[in-house]
Formats: structure tokens, sequence, C-alpha cells
């Protein structure tokens, strides 16, 4: 027997309280050969439609049996100059997120849209895109979005519309009781569209509102300089970062760039190179606390005490220090990070989320100002879309008016507000007062059945617009599709009820620009617009404003708030945002990041609160589990987690909110994201999560001080993929800190000690032609999903339910395993993608009894659908757990129009065969045949990208040619960080891994185990 | 105990058994048979909606099989040609006859014509026209002597054997570039000893690993 040796590094690695806590159910769930109940077949019911369904296609596949069928070609009837059928085309165009527009390049198959990549010539994206991105192709083929006009809650033909839009139109007058309702206006065309309604209508009123407000930021911004500026930090210059209550890593940012410069920062190739460090502070664990060198829970209702107390101990603003020396965790914190922080003047940057008061982001730029930071590490522009009048503010008078009948005409323009508005404002029923209110909205949601009409609107793909990024850098937003329901642009409805010179989406948007080029290039400067997804000099103007230190000293003062009653906080979320996203599969399944929680939100709160509650604080299959029925055999209906129940009340408000104990929340804190329990909504979203916007009122619209909470008497049933693959005590992940790394470089590889190997088989001969292989570099990951949503699009993977995720039959080629260290009360987190390793002696090959998996010459592990009878042998030896089956059918049904997301160029998969990563191999083969059309020429470093790779926001997935010593994989590779997950097992994995190093803080180091 | 039934019925017994064993294994039989692509698929000869011949344009008349299946050389599909492409000739050739009305309809229209596929396969295979065509194998290899067909029929079994034979063994299938579209081409030496020579020159090595065509 070998002897393994694994160097302990004192630290324990865990992904659950119950792993952490060794639960017998736990353990009896850990030894199972599937997990949770993955081979037994589904329940009564379900079963009796999939033989039902079984014996339709034995029928049918009886009938055409005997003939093949006749298939047709349908060719053009006029050609189309350079069009190849069934090559690819890539067009640039952006999409807005969080109020702000990011360029990306949308690959069109044959005239529909197949997959999101970045648009790598757009500042804000680089290449990369985020999971709301890569899942737009889902959203654009969702088979319940709105497919006509409606009036009164029935469909009405498009003339029908037109006709009662012109009507209205002449009958408006001076703009009297006329009220417009939108989200942030982040076009300039449209906001063209808007000042010319205005000034056709000087007494109508334009509101602007969105769920995820940056309220707090604009008023923080007015408060410190006088004046709205943007603000743009710069992660890549920064030292040291110190964000508060700021997941700019992950739900704040409003583009992928802040990833992207984050992790040039933390990428380290000789052990002499330099590292940025992040500390954060925050209540929920985010994935930005979960990549930071230290951070520290807190309530987000004490981070302004927080922001006051550092200010002081770095001689800021002249407030009196209250905290500091006293020698406790809080206050020993605040000095070493202040010293850190001083000792890094325009090196340091601090950062504040945007639900943290004003107060909080003005001393903030006070802080970056007198540490030099402001100019170096972050910089301020003035938008030309500012928003002066506060969105709660507005929203409110709007309600006010609504009520009081002095609105007859309403135009609502996205954002589903009937949902999304502060409760307190009871906007759905408002509405309903207004003689003719109007909607234009993607679905039919709760804001279109509350309204007379409602407009199905075209999908960013399918119309023309523009954006501004962050600095106001200009996109065109081109279609890359006709509408496919008709539906109209908020901006085509806005036109035509007032008006306006210009009437269809593409002149609007247009002539608005070519007015704007040089005169006889303007139709050249427009193309080079279309082509480049870029803008030229649209930039805002840079300031350099000064912050008034006596205001903002001001206003910080009362610092010092009640810390007795339970915070309540409210975020988006990874799946649904503020909603808007809810009956998006993609995303409904993709496990959150942290608690690794899919289908569904629940109240989050840590282990010491849950206790103080009288909850569970080990919730994984204890309630509710039957781990064996009478017969002994475990009875899969029961499995799964169930959860305590918690009713929170707001101000007289009630919500009944699972719990989830969440290890490294702040104590006495909930996290409750919003943009959950949808009423009115597509079949996808029926049933996910509890609507968090029923508490949330325009008082406190981020965070309740006081709620009060019970525990009652129900249970709910809360589904993760946390536990499924659970690896043993193994050190598959590998971290160390940068001061250890450079004092011993071999750290990483002497954590495992291996005997030298003998495979069983001989060696295979790998040394010629291109040798596939991948990196995944620890470091940088911050655990955003980006990846395995770019995956799903790619790779034609199917979405399950939260049924069938519960019995573990996930389909994600690439999951994000999510590892907790250290303690329950403080820990630490983990994050490492897992895709299949391509192993060189794989142990799936020897045990198919079909060979459906074999290896090939170029090192890949692949896979035959055809050839796979769905013995599931493969699965079974595998060591890393990355083999997807087909448990039924999932594909089966697909509605016509989603039918058409499909990537062409990978096979859509049937009930009973096993699926995997393949790197990518169309892409590969993609490349080799277009590099062998060209004189049989090499393939260039880089030429290939995987699906996971092109995306990664962080840039820590490397893939290419391993036998090419000067490739980018082949050098990382060589790195001393670089380790291969279960290598022991002399499996040669292809895929290996750069070791995470966390840049600690000598002086914080002895508290973190 | 009496017996309940006669002992001659042993005979009958055996003799039903060997039946049904004979016609389980004639059912086997008759299914590998007919199932196999080069019984089931060979042949296949439907009737298209235009009578196009294949003999008439591309043996008689000598057209170019690229001049309309343009996207050959460049792309994995080799197009099946627009309307236009048939109406540059024909608006000044046969321009009335009876059997382009469905052409002169679609051109009219812009309603496509509805040709029916011949040469399928399957899926998940993911053939690529461009990169045999400029390896050297000729559009003759898979889809036979279409310059002599009027109604084109499909001669080749194109199932996973047919295309691995050559996958491993290509020398027979090679010819020069300019030569992949003359069907009825003939090497003026030994076609293995010139396939050979292709293969150094080009670097030809056919993929026959699982992924080389299935994805």
């Amino acid at each position: 027997m070998i002897q393994i040796k694994t160097k302990q590094t004192g630290k324990k690695y865990w992904r659950s309280l119950d792993q952490l806590a060794q639960t017998p159910a736990f353990m009896e769930w850990l030894h199972r050969e599937f997990p949770s109940s993955a081979e037994e077949v589904i329940d009564g019911a379900s079963r009796r439609n999939v033989l039902k369904l079984m014996a339709a296609s034995f029928g049918l596949a009886g009938l055409t049996a005997c003939r093949r069928p006749v298939e047709h070609i349908l060719p053009n009837v006029k050609g189309v100059e350079d069009y190849i059928p069934g090559k690819p085309y890539f067009y640039a165009t952006a999409m807005v997120h969080n109020g702000v527009a990011q360029g990306l390049l949308a690959e069109v198959n044959d005239g529909r849209p197949t997959k999101i990549e970045g648009n790598p010539e757009h500042p804000f994206s680089l290449g990369a895109a985020n999971v709301f991105q890569q899942a737009a192709i889902l959203g654009l083929y969702d088979p319940d979005r709105a497919r006509s006009p409606r009036q009164d809650g029935k469909d009405v033909d498009w003339k029908v519309l037109d006709d009662a839009l012109k009507t209205l139109s002449g009958s408006l007058g001076q703009g009297d009781g006329l009220r417009f309702l939108s989200e942030s206006v982040t076009s300039p065309s449209f906001a063209a569209v808007q000042a010319a309604a205005l000034a056709k209508f000087p007494k109508a009123k334009w509101i602007q509102y969105d769920a995820i407000s940056q309220d707090e930021v604009r008023a923080g911004s007015q408060l410190a300089f006088g004046q709205q500026l943007v603000v743009r930090p710069r992660f890549d210059k920064a030292k040291v970062i110190l964000a508060l209550d700021s997941d700019f890593l992950g739900l704040d940012a409003d583009t992928v760039l802040s990833v992207k410069e984050f992790s040039r920062g933390r990428k380290v190739a000789a052990e002499t190179d330099e590292m940025s460090r992040l500390y954060v502070v925050e209540s929920r664990f985010s994935t930005t606390g979960a990549t930071a060198d230290h951070r520290i829970k807190m309530r987000a209702s004490e981070i302004k005490a927080f922001v006051s107390d550092l200010a002081a101990a770095l001689k800021v603003g002249g407030n009196e220090l209250k905290v500091v020396g006293q020698g406790d965790k809080k206050s020993k914190w605040i000095e070493a990070v202040a010293k850190d922080l001083g000792a890094n003047r325009g090196k340091g940057l601090v950062v504040a989320g945007p639900r943290q008061p004003a107060a909080v982001h003005a001393m903030v730029h006070l802080i970056n100002q007198a540490l030099g930071n402001a100019g170096e590490t972050v910089t301020y522009y003035k938008s030309t879309l500012e928003q002066t009048r506060p969105q709660l503010e507005a929203i409110a008078e709007l309600a006010g008016e609504l009520s009081k009948g002095q609105v007859s005409t309403l135009v609502i323009l996205g954002g589903n507000p009937a949902y999304s508005a502060p409760v307190d404002l009871d906007l759905a029923a408002n509405i309903k007062k207004v003689a003719t209110s109007i909607y234009v909205g993607l679905d039919v949601d709760e804001t279109a059945v509350a309204c007379k009409w409602s407009i199905a609107e075209a999908h960013f793909l399918e119309s023309w617009g523009d954006a501004l990024a962050p600095d106001g850098t200009a996109t065109i937003q081109q279609p890359m599709i006709a509408p496919l329901y008709y539906g109209r642009t908020q901006a085509e409805i806005v036109a035509a009820l007032t008006g306006y010179k210009d009437q269809r989406p593409y002149d609007i948007v247009r002539n608005y620009w070519t007015a704007k080029f040089a005169k006889g290039d303007a139709d050249k400067l427009w193309r080079h617009a279309l082509h480049d997804g870029v803008i030229p000099n649209t930039t805002f103007a840079e300031v350099k404003p000064v912050v008034d230190a006596k205001k903002v000293n001001g206003a910080i003062q009362p610092a010092a708030q009640s810390a007795s009653g339970m915070e309540l906080v409210f975020t988006p979320n990874w799946a649904t945002w503020d909603g808007r996203f809810a009956n998006n599969g993609w995303l409904q399944e993709i496990p959150e990041p942290m608690s690794k929680i899919t289908w569904d939100n629940a109240a989050l709160v840590s282990p010491a609160t849950a206790k103080q509650l009288g909850l569970s604080t080990h919730g994984w299959m204890v309630k509710g589990y039957k781990a064996t029925d009478t017969e002994g055999h475990s009875d899969p209906t029961q499995a799964g987690n169930f959860v305590d129940m918690i009713q929170i009340e707001v101000d007289g408000r009630t919500l009944e909110a699972p719990v989830f104990v969440q290890p490294g929340q702040a104590d006495g804190s909930i996290t409750l994201a919003l943009g959950y329990g949808r009423t009115e909504c597509g079949h996808v979203a029926k049933g996910a999560g509890v609507n968090a916007y029923k508490l949330r009122t325009s008082k406190a619209p981020w965070i309740v001080a006081d709620a009060k909470v019970s525990k009652i008497a129900k249970q709910y049933q809360i589904v993760q993929t946390q536990e499924h693959g659970t690896m043993e005590d193994r050190p598959l992940l590998r971290e160390s800190t940068l001061a250890e790394y450079r004092k011993e470089p071999n750290v990483i590889k002497e954590m495992l000690e291996v005997p030298e190997l003998v495979g069983l088989y001989g060696d295979w001969d790998y040394s010629k032609g291109n040798q596939w292989g991948m990196t995944i570099d620890l470091n940088a990951c911050v655990g955003c999903n980006a990846c395995t949503i770019a995956c799903q699009a790619e790779n034609n993977i199917p979405i399950v339910g939260k049924d069938q995720v519960n019995r573990g039959r996930e389909m994600h080629w690439i999951r994000m395993d999510r590892y907790f260290v250290g303690d329950e009360e403080e820990p630490q987190a983990v994050m490492s993608p897992v895709p299949c390793m391509q192993c060189e002696t794989a142990p799936c090959e020897n045990v198919c009894p079909v060979a459906a998996t074999t290896h090939s010459p170029e090192g890949l592990n692949d896979m035959a659908y055809n050839r796979c009878v769905g013995t599931r042998y493969c699965s079974n030896n595998c060591p890393y757990k990355v083999r997807r089956f087909n448990f039924l059918a999932w594909n089966y049904g697909t509605p016509e129009v989603e039918m058409m997301k499909f990537n062409p160029d990978v096979t859509v998969r049937m009930r009973g065969v096993m699926e995997k990563c393949t790197y990518c191999v169309q892409r590969i083969q993609e490349t080799k045949i277009q590099a062998k059309l060209e004189g049989h020429r090499p393939i260039k470093d880089g030429e290939i990208q995987t699906a996971c790779q092109q995306t990664c926001p962080a840039d820590a997935i490397v893939f290419g040619n391993i036998n090419d010593p000067n490739s980018g994989v082949s050098k990382l590779k060589k790195q001393k960080r670089n380790y291969g997950m279960l290598e022991e097992l002399n499996t040669k994995p292809r895929t290996t891994y750069l070791a995470k190093l966390r840049n600690t803080n000598e002086e914080l180091e002895a508290k973190h185990g | 105990m009496a017996l309940i039934f006669p002992k001659t019925i042993d005979q009958y017994v055996r003799i039903g058994g060997a039946l049904v064993a004979v016609m389980a294994l004639g059912g086997i039989g008759a299914y590998v048979y007919f199932s196999h692509p080069l019984v089931a698929d060979t042949g296949y000869s439907p009737v298209q909606p235009v009578p196009y011949s294949h003999k008439l344009h591309a043996g008689t008349l000598g057209i170019d099989c690229y001049y309309c299946h343009n996207t050959v050389f460049k792309a994995a599909h080799a197009a099946i040609p627009a309307t236009e492409t048939c109406m540059n000739c024909h608006v000044r050739v046969k321009p009335q006859s009876a059997r382009l009305e469905k052409v002169r309809n679609s051109y009219a229209t812009g309603e496509p014509i509805p040709w029916i596929q011949i040469h399928k396969l399957p899926d998940y295979v993911y053939f690529n026209h461009s990169a045999h065509i400029n390896a050297g194998v000729s559009c003759v290899s898979c889809h036979g002597r279409i310059d002599q067909m009027m109604e084109v029929k499909q001669v080749k079994p194109l199932n996973m054997g047919f295309c691995l034979d050559c996958h491993r063994n290509p020398a027979p299938n090679l010819r020069p570039v300019e030569f992949v579209t003359k069907l009825g081409w003939q090497p003026d030496r030994d076609p293995e000893e010139m396939g050979r020579e292709i293969i150094a020159a080009k670097h030809i090595n056919p993929p026959t690993n699982c992924s080389g065509c299935h994805r």
C-alpha cells in the first residue's frame, strides 16, 4: 500500500455546519453511493407521467421506424452577401444592469442569438460577462414572455393599441395629470425622447425609480462634494482595499470590471510579486468577504460608527476617537486597518456599499481624499444623465398623487414597480385609481396586471438602443433578431405618445448619434460604432472635487445607534436580481455562492442568533429527515433540508420566511434577499422563495433597525447543492499566506507527499501535437458563477428543477465548491470551480463496458453520447464527481421558441446518457479545422478559449497547449502554486489549480485559525 | 395421476418451439439486415419538388458543383443554393418552362423551395465539408456520380464504418484539390501512391477518436 502523507495545516475545511458537527444524518447521507436518493425513481405521480411519455414515444418510434422521416432543406430565396449557413457571426451590443451598460458580443447562429460573450473592446467588459448577461439568452427565448398588447387583461391586436395611443396622444393637452414612471434612464437617445416629451407636455412629470436604488450613493456624493459625481474605484491600482458592506466583487458590482481589476492585483507569478490586501466589514457573508484577506462580521447599522471610528483613528475629520484603545477585537481591527491604510497613502482605497447611508459614503470620500487616494485609486466623473431628485422621494410623491386621484394618465416603463416599490406606497392598488394606465414590460407581471394597458416590450437582444458605461462610454445596443412577438421598446412607446420626430427605434437611436458625429463622416462613424460596440470620445469629464469635511463630520456625528433590536437587511440576489430574472431557469438553478441554496431565498442568520431565537442550527436533514424506514431503506421523499420558519414583523407588516443558518453572518442581523415570491409570473418563477418587498418600506429600504422576529411552528424545504459531491478529508483545496509562500515557495507542493506512482496500464505518449490543459487560479477566483452559466449556455446543459436538485441530479458541468475554513464563529471561505479534470489516466474510462468514454490523442477525455448505455459506472469511479447523468429527459418538451437557445455545435443529450465537461471540444475542433484550412498553420496560444475561460471576469481560468512551453497555461503550470486535485490517485489531471494565497496582516493574523 | 396431455403432444411442442426459435432468429436477422445503413439508407431517392437533373446540369452542361454549392470549401455545410442562383440562368434559359414554375414562384413570393434532404447524418455527428474537400476528398467519395444521376440517390451507406474506413486509410480517396469536383477524374498513375504523397504534403491525419466527429 502506498503511503500518502498529508501535511497538516491546522486548518479545518468544511462545507456545512452539519459536516462540522458530524451529525448522524449527515454521515448516513454522505456514505450513500449516490447523493440524496439520486438512484431512486421519482415519486408515483411523476413516474406515471414518465411511463406515459415513454409509451407515447415508443408508439411514435414504431410508426416511423419503417420509413425514414422526410426532412426538408429550406435555402434562402435571395442570396445574402457574405452569409455562410451554419457559421456563427458576432455582433456588438450592450446590456444595462444596475443602471449602467456593459458591452457584449452576441453569437448569432443562422439568425438566432445563442450565446453572449463580453466585448473585448469595451472598457468595462474587456471580454468578460457576468451571470445575468450570460443568462440573457434564456430570457430572450422565455416562452412566458408577454406576446401582445393587453387591454383590461385581454390580448388585443397591435392595431388596437396604435389607435388607442393616437387617440390618447391627442387628448393630453399640456400634460396635466400625465406621469411617466421609469427606471433610471441610462440611454442618451431615450433621454432625448424624454426631454422632448417633457417639453411638449410641460405639466407632466417623469419619475425614475429603481428597486435596487443608488439613492444613498448619490446623496453621499452630494453631501461630500456638493454635487453628484460618479465614483470610479480603481481596484487594480490599490494596494490596500477596505470594503464597508460593499460586495464589489459580487452583487454590488455594476459591471465585471471591478472583478477584472481586482484580480489583476491578486495575480502572483513569482514569489517576489506584490499582491493587494483586502479588508472586508460586512453583515452578510458575501463572495467579497470570502475573497478577503481579513474579514470582520458586523451589523450593517454599526458600520456608520465603524467608519467614524476609522476616520478618527486615521485622524481624518476631527471626531473624537471613541472605541480605539479599549483592546477589543473591533478596536484592534480598526487600529490595524488604519495603520495599513495610513502606510499606503495614495495606494489605499475605501469603498462602501449602496445599502449604507449617505453619511458613510461621504465619510469614505473624505477618507479617500485625506489619504491621497482620490485621483489615484479612485477618480470622479460628472455624469450627463444625473438624477437630482432622490428616487424614494419622487415615487412617494407619485403614490400620493395617485391616491388623491390627481393622475389621469400613468405610463410605466419597465421595472415592475407594483411588485418592487416600497410596500407602504401601495402602488398596485393606487395604479388602479388612474383612468389610463399603460405598462411597457417584458412579462405579464404584477404591474401589467394592475394596469389597464400592458404592452409587450422588446428584449434588449431584439431592439435598437444605446446606453452608457459607468464612465460615460457609449455603446449602441444592436438587435440580434427581429422582435419575436413584435414587442416595442420603451422609447418607441413614448415617441408614439408624444409625437417625437422619429418613431422607429432605429431612427431614434441613429439620428441621435449621427447628429453628433461630424458631418460627411456620420455614416462611417455610425458603422464603426456598431462594429466596435464603443463610441469613441464619449466618456464623462473627469473632475477633481474637494470634500466639505465639516459637513461630512456633522452628518456622521450621531454615530451611536441602538444595538438592541434585530436588524433586517435587504439585498439583491444572484438569481433574480430584484425579481426581474425570476423566470430564468438558469439563474434560479445556480446555487447562491455562499449558502448554495437554489430556487429559493431564505432569511440568513448566524448560528448564535439562531440559538438565541430557538432555531435549529444544524438544519440539514435533521428535521423531517427519516434516515431509514421500517424496512431499513432510506425514504427519498423525506430527504432534504427542512428548516425552521420565522415570522418577521416590520411596522406591523409580517412575512413568514424560512431560516438558513449561515456561518459568517453578523449576530443579530438577518439578511433577506429581494426578488423572490413573485405572484404574477411565468411557470419557472412560481413558488420560488418569499417576497421580501412585503417588508420593505420607504422609511427603511435597506436596513431595518428593529425587526420583530419569532419562530413559528412551520418548516420549509430548502434545497442546496452544498454537500453534493462532498470529498473526504484530503487537501483538495490548498491555500497559504503570501508571507509563508515567500519564505517557503514549496509550501503548496509539500502539503502532500506522494511516493512515485505506477500506473496499471503503462504510459501513453503525450509528447507530440497539441496537448490540452487548464489551470484554475484560486487566488483570482471570486466565486461569481459566471463560468457555470457560460458553460450551460455553450453546452446545452438543461435545468432540472428544485425537486431534482434535491435528489442530486443537477447538471452543471462546472460546479463551484465553497469551503468554510476555521471556526463556526468567524469563518473564512474558499471558492473552487471544479470541472472535469481530463485525467490522463482517467478512472472513468476503464470501467465503461461500452467504451463510450475514451481518450483522445490530444489528452481529452471524450464522451460519445450515442454510445452511452447509462450504466453510471464511470460516475461511480470518478473521484472528482464531475460526471452528470440525464436521469430524465430534461430536454423533452422544450417549447419551440426556447429551442432557439441551443448551440448547434453541441449535441442535445437524451435521457439515460452520461455527460460532462469536454473542454469545449466543439471550439477546439472548429479552430483546428480553421487552422488546417489556413495552410496547416499551428494553433496560436489563446486562440481557443473555453466558454468558462472566456467569460471569467477574474481571468482565473487559462486553457491551452501544455506541449508548448511558451503557452500561458504551461507557464502557469510551472508555478510553485500549481497542484493537481487528488493527484495522489495517479489520475494525472490535465486541469490543475494554483493555490490560494491570503495577503494577511501580521497584526491581525494571530486571531485567525 | 392420469396424464392431462397425451404423449403425442410432445412433438408438437418441439415443432412449435423450433418454429418460435426460427422466427425469433429470423426476426433478429431481418432487423439487423433491414436496419443496416447499407440497406436502409442507400438507394434513398425521394421525389424532389422541382425535377432538377444533376445529370443535365453537372454532367451534360458541365457546371461545376461549386457554382451552386458555394460554401463547400469554407464551411461545414455545402449550402443548398438560393432560388436566386437558379434564376441567374433561368431568367433567360427556358424562362417559360412549366417544370420551373415552382422556382419562379419561389423567386417571386420569397417562399423557399422545400428540397428534400437525401444525405443525412445523425444529429450527434458533426461533419465538416471544408475539412474534407480541402484535404482532397472528392465529392464522389461520399455522393457517387451525381453528374450521372437524373434524380439524386444515396449510393454510399454513410454509416460510421464507412467514415472510419477512410479515416483509417485515406490514401485511396485523396486527389489534388483542383480535381475534387471533377467526379469522373481518374489519376494517370497509381492512386494509392498519389494519395500517400498528398498525405505527406498536407500532413493529413484524420481523427479516429470520438470527439473528432461527436461533440
